[in-house]
């Protein structure tokens, strides 16, 4: 099976099962998943392979698609979330409008995404880049309603970012006369740091857009609240990946550790200030977060704060940082979907997904709650979850590289990430159910599915770490990196081990302890929540818990301090530029002479040109 | 060997002779013009392989050039050829069911003389010759858009005439400059002598000549008609003119600079014209809520474009240039047309008019949507090649300059970005779905928009065909003394 098969697989299904759900829905379905778990096969498979091949010409150019550890990871990653995010669609999407399209849709965007991760050249990368942009596009755009001005934002942001794209190739292109990414790699030391830096910058704008970076950020709050849940998923888990992939490709890859660390010294240094801004990007989107009263909103933001803490691993640059941001990356993906799934599953079954309006759901919807306490808990970084092994890698970077503000930073980020999660955790599942949800069920078998998946590979991640980070050590050591002592629980290394065995081990002893403890003590009596409310008198009915404003005082704190203020600046902009625009089209005043008069006045122009200053 | 006059002759003959048929049938009218493209395009594709070898000149009354006219079938000639003949074909076909109100026996015969006169800009090689066909298009342009007789119609209608026949009267006294100094119309011959811009008389002959040309061509700040004039034409027209007859007003100038003056020198100053033209085209189009409006601007805008790929005048940005008018044409035709059956459909032209478009017209809007995205350069689609090409072009040239244009060119790709997406939510996602019946456009209709989709994909993803003809075309432009030695033996 060749790399170029899997793309007409990918691309091709994609358009027969929008055919075919013209047929029959049930048959769409069904081939919908079944090609979503091909490609996931195909990918696997094609574990451990290197390659490089050309598919077709254009414009004169050499098309490539390549393989090697680092697209494979991507791909794999792309692959699960994609077959998951459809099986949670079935029942997800049952009954909306237009299925065909949005199959069609989702499809299309996986195939596109890795088109991206498999692309050999920059054009190829671009052109699935763009696919990717459109599909995405629509996709969001598809709830009606506010995901307009969302999927709006989202695509006038990404085609600023495909410009820059467009700037940063061909300037590669002119000094190197290809496309191709390992050829432009094994010319591009000599280029001066000046250049490097400028078409290094170029591209952190596309990446930084789509990576929703502070200050690129501001299309992704909305658009992954507006979103469809299971594609919000996608958007969360692996989309925005893609900008990751694109700073380790432009970074790593295009211009290369060593011509990296000479674009300027210390605190001035292209790694230190993209470091600064994964910093801001994980500090104020954490407390914006915590304000959001809107579940895929608290969601959004978080993912904002947590690729902060990937491009802060990524940038940091030693083995051991970019081992880190590698692996949140793929921990980040699988929690963030997990977490998009399980509040899709709440939504799908209350029909909301304010957090001031729902409560106690716990009991109705035990699962739900155990896979969003998971995920969760990997959010935070909990000992036992995938979470808290990339976390722990980033701090250890940032401690070693004795970068004390950053590492600061890092850590406060959690202590917000615990708040707006135990939010989350509180809001929808605990305190009194409300009467409107009373009948409400567990969700659907084919929502279940996915989400047990994932939370496996959360909890598996993080007991077994070593899985992930052998294959995300043989990256790091074919870009240049100092290969990682990894073994099967952890790192080893001189500076400090990581032993989730032993992590474990003491989890399960001081469990223990705690159990026998509580077991020894007298037993506690049970009251009735009702009953503890109302000191075992009479209960009122109706609603009288409720979970509003919750976080008040910190609120109060630091509500002065979190407005998204690029947002408010680029809207500005926005109107600005529209009215620029509307004062330009008045110079069409309806008025012939005013016509006439440009006409005369462009002639008089060229000749006063020539006659008065002699220019030509 | 098919005589390549017969490109001019057929459609003029059968433009002149439809009002003949009309006695004998009135249904018999509007297959004309399918047929005369028809031919065009066979004819056309049929001379691309030996005019690619070896451009065919043919001597009109066999007066051998500089004392006749010549026509001379070279590539760059063939490219537009072909492009006037299959846009021709498809919007006479869409026009078949289209066009029902009015005098159509007018209508179908303005509508030949307008591509009469389009075909012969592009293969004669005589400047006053070129001057005639170019009043022949102009002339049956100002009356197609008049055509519905209403009042916006009649009054951009006048406004085009008034500014057009200023346009052409620049350029008319240019001709009268030339002949006056060199003696002779022959552009070859033109050509021959004219080595530089320097002398005051020249420029100034250059300087009405541009100027003219640059009223039909809609190059900024000569532009203003056109919002007014392809807004209120049929939708059939509107297609026409922008997705040709301004096309063509490039493709003049584009002579009279390279092959004719060899003016290098002004390009820096076009180019900077151009990108004007493209910004102020694609900002007035921003906020507009009337489609056709929209789309007129849009059209500016994309001239702009193109004027500013030629400017570049490497072989790259030439090729690019060509490559532009080619998108541009399947893509604004597409959108026109499409445009027309869901205002017909709607009674209005306002966007906002348009929602629930994507269930009530599903393949129309499909159409406008790959016409859409193909103008904003997004691949797979034609509009990328043309796009890439540029950017390549541009960043190839070198300089802060062009560094700098590039950049407010993709600036202003970002605001066509935004005001198409803005359409392409309003047909598919605003408003409710609900009660909306299937009122899909008839057949006739849905021919030419499937053939420009297909094409529209189909050279987005296989540029290759396409751009063995380009490269011949932007070589007759580049090799100025090539094509004075072919025409003058």
């Amino acid at each position: 099976m060749s790399l170029e098969m899997l793309l007409v697989i990918a691309f091709g299904g994609a358009f027969l099962t929008y055919l075919l759900g013209k047929l029959s829905p049930v048959l769409r379905d069904i081939l919908a998943v079944l090609l979503t778990l091909v490609i996931l096969a195909i990918v696997a498979l094609f574990y451990g392979r290197t390659g490089e091949s050309s598919f077709m010409n254009f414009l004169g150019f050499n098309l490539s698609l390549r393989i090697n550890t680092l697209s494979w990871l991507f791909a794999i990653a792309v692959a699960t979330l994609g077959s998951l995010s459809t099986i949670f669609s079935l029942s997800y999407m049952k009954g909306k409008e237009r299925l065909d399209f949005y199959y069609l849709m989702m499809l299309i965007v996986n195939a596109s995404m890795l088109g991206i991760v498999f692309s050999g050249d920059l054009i190829s990368f671009y052109v699935f880049w763009e696919i990717m942009s459109w599909g995405t596009f629509l996709l969001i755009s598809y709830n009606r309603g506010p995901a307009l001005a969302a999927g709006l934002k989202y695509i006038v942001m990404s085609i600023v970012g495909s410009t820059a794209y467009l700037l940063g190739m061909f300037s590669l292109y002119a000094s190197y006369s290809t496309f191709n990414i390992a050829d432009i790699a094994s010319r591009i030391s000599t280029a001066s740091p000046g250049y490097l830096l400028s078409v290094l910058v170029l591209f952190s704008i596309t990446f930084g857009i789509k990576n929703a970076l502070v200050p690129l950020h501001t299309w992704l709050p909305d658009a992954h609240s507006e979103a469809p849940s299971p594609f919000s998923a996608v958007l969360s888990g692996i989309l925005i990946k893609m900008g990751t992939y694109g700073f380790v490709i432009s970074m790593y890859v295009l211009v290369g550790i060593k011509a990296l660390s000479h674009l300027g010294h210390g605190i001035l240094s292209f790694h230190f200030m993209l470091a600064i801004l994964a910093a801001v990007t994980i500090l104020v989107p954490t407390f914006i977060a915590l304000m959001q009263d809107d579940a895929k909103r608290v969601l959004a933001w978080s993912s904002i704060a947590q690729v902060g803490y990937i491009i802060l691993g990524i940038a940091i640059g030693t083995s051991l940082g970019f081992a880190g941001g590698m692996f949140h990356f793929l921990n980040h993906a699988s929690f963030k979907a997990l977490l998009f799934m399980a509040i899709g599953a709440v939504e799908y079954r209350t029909g909301t997904r304010d957090l001031n309006s729902l409560g106690g759901i716990i009991k109705k919807m035990p699962f739900t709650f155990m896979m969003t306490l998971i995920g969760a808990l990997g959010l935070i970084g909990f000992p036992l979850t995938n979470g808290f092994v990339s976390k722990w890698l980033i701090y250890k970077t940032l401690i070693l590289g004795k970068d004390p503000f950053l590492a600061f930073v890092a850590l406060f980020g959690t202590w917000g990430t615990i708040l707006y999660a135990y939010k989350i955790l509180h809001n929808i599942f605990m305190g009194q159910l409300p009467e409107e949800y009373k009948g409400v069920e567990e969700a659907p078998f084919s929502m279940k599915f996915p989400m047990v998946i994932l939370s496996i590979i959360i909890i598996l991640f993080g007991i077994l770490p070593g899985i992930p980070l052998k294959v995300i050590n043989v990256i790091g050591v074919s870009l240049g990196f100092k290969s990682l002592a990894v073994n099967i629980w952890g790192i080893a290394s001189d500076t400090g081990a990581l032993n989730t065995i032993n992590i474990f081990s003491a989890i399960l002893v001081s469990w223990i302890v705690v159990w026998l403890i509580f077991k020894a003590a007298p037993t506690s009596l049970r009251v009735e929540q009702d009953n503890n409310y109302a000191a075992g008198s009479y209960v009122p009915t109706g609603r009288y818990l409720y979970t509003a404003n919750f976080y008040a005082p910190v609120y109060r704190i630091i509500k002065p301090y979190v407005i998204d203020v690029v947002d408010i600046f680029y809207m500005a902009l926005a109107g600005a530029v529209r009215t620029l625009c509307d004062w330009t089209r008045r110079m069409y005043t309806g008025e012939l002479g005013s016509y006439v008069m440009y006409i005369m006045l462009f002639l008089a122009v060229l000749i006063t040109m020539r006659l008065g200053f002699n220019i030509w | 060997m098919v005589n390549p006059v017969l490109l001019i002759a057929v459609p003029l003959g059968l433009a002149f002779s439809l009002p003949i048929f009309g006695l004998i049938s009135k249904r018999l009218e509007k297959y004309l013009p399918v047929i005369a493209m028809l031919f065009n395009l066979s004819l056309s594709v049929y001379l691309v392989p030996r005019v690619l070898t070896h451009p065919i000149i043919v001597y009109i009354g066999g007066w051998a050039p500089p004392f006749g006219i010549d026509l001379f079938v070279g590539p760059v000639g063939i490219f537009f050829s072909v492009i006037i003949a299959l846009v021709g074909l498809l919007v006479s076909i869409y026009a078949m069911d289209y066009i029902k109100e009015g005098d159509t026996g007018k209508y179908h015969v303005l509508f030949l003389l307008l591509l009469t006169g389009a075909q012969g800009v592009v293969l004669t090689g005589d400047i006053f010759n070129l001057f005639v066909f170019y009043e022949i298009l102009c002339i049956s342009s100002y009356a197609l858009v008049g055509y519905l007789r209403d009042r916006d119609g009649l009054e951009s209608a006048i406004k085009y005439l008034v500014q057009g026949s200023i346009g052409t009267g620049l350029v008319l006294t240019g001709i009268a400059f030339i002949y006056g100094l060199y003696g002779t119309l022959n552009m070859a011959d033109i050509a021959r002598q004219i080595n530089s811009i320097k002398p005051a008389a020249n420029f100034i002959t250059l300087a009405l000549i541009i100027t003219g040309l640059g009223v039909e061509a809609a190059i900024f700040p000569m532009n203003a008609w056109l919002p007014d004039a392809h807004s209120s034409a049929p939708s059939s027209i509107s297609a026409i003119l922008s997705g040709i007859a301004i096309e063509i007003g490039v493709y003049a100038i584009a002579r009279v600079i390279f092959t004719i003056f060899g003016a290098t020198d002004i390009l820096s100053f076009v180019a900077l014209v151009g990108i004007i033209t493209l910004l102020v085209g694609e900002m007035s189009a921003l906020k507009q809520n009337n489609i056709k409006r929209m789309l007129a601007y849009s059209s500016t805008g994309q001239i702009g474009l193109i004027v500013f790929a030629f400017a570049i005048a490497t072989s790259y940005g030439i090729e690019a240039g060509l490559f532009q008018i080619l998108n541009h044409s399947l893509s604004k035709a597409l959108l026109f047309l499409a445009a027309g059956y869901m205002i017909y459909r709607t009674g209005s032209m306002e966007i906002s008019s348009f929602e629930g478009m994507g269930k009530r017209m599903p393949l129309t809007s499909l159409g406008f949507t790959i016409g859409a995205f193909s103008l904003i350069g997004l691949p797979p689609f034609a509009g990328f090649a043309s796009k890439f090409l540029i950017v390549k072009a541009a960043l190839t040239k070198g300089g802060g300059l062009y560094t700098c244009l590039i950049a407010l060119a993709l600036v202003a790709t970002v605001i066509e970005g935004a005001y198409f997406f803005r359409v392409v939510q309003v047909l598919y996602f605003r408003g409710s779905n609900e009660n909306v019946t299937r009122q899909e456009a008839p057949v006739v209709a849905l021919v030419p928009f499937f053939v420009l989709a297909v094409l529209i994909i189909a050279i987005g993803i296989y540029p290759g065909p396409v751009m063995h003809v380009l490269n011949s075309a932007t070589s007759e432009f580049v090799h100025r003394i090539a094509y004075i030695q072919g025409v003058l033996r």
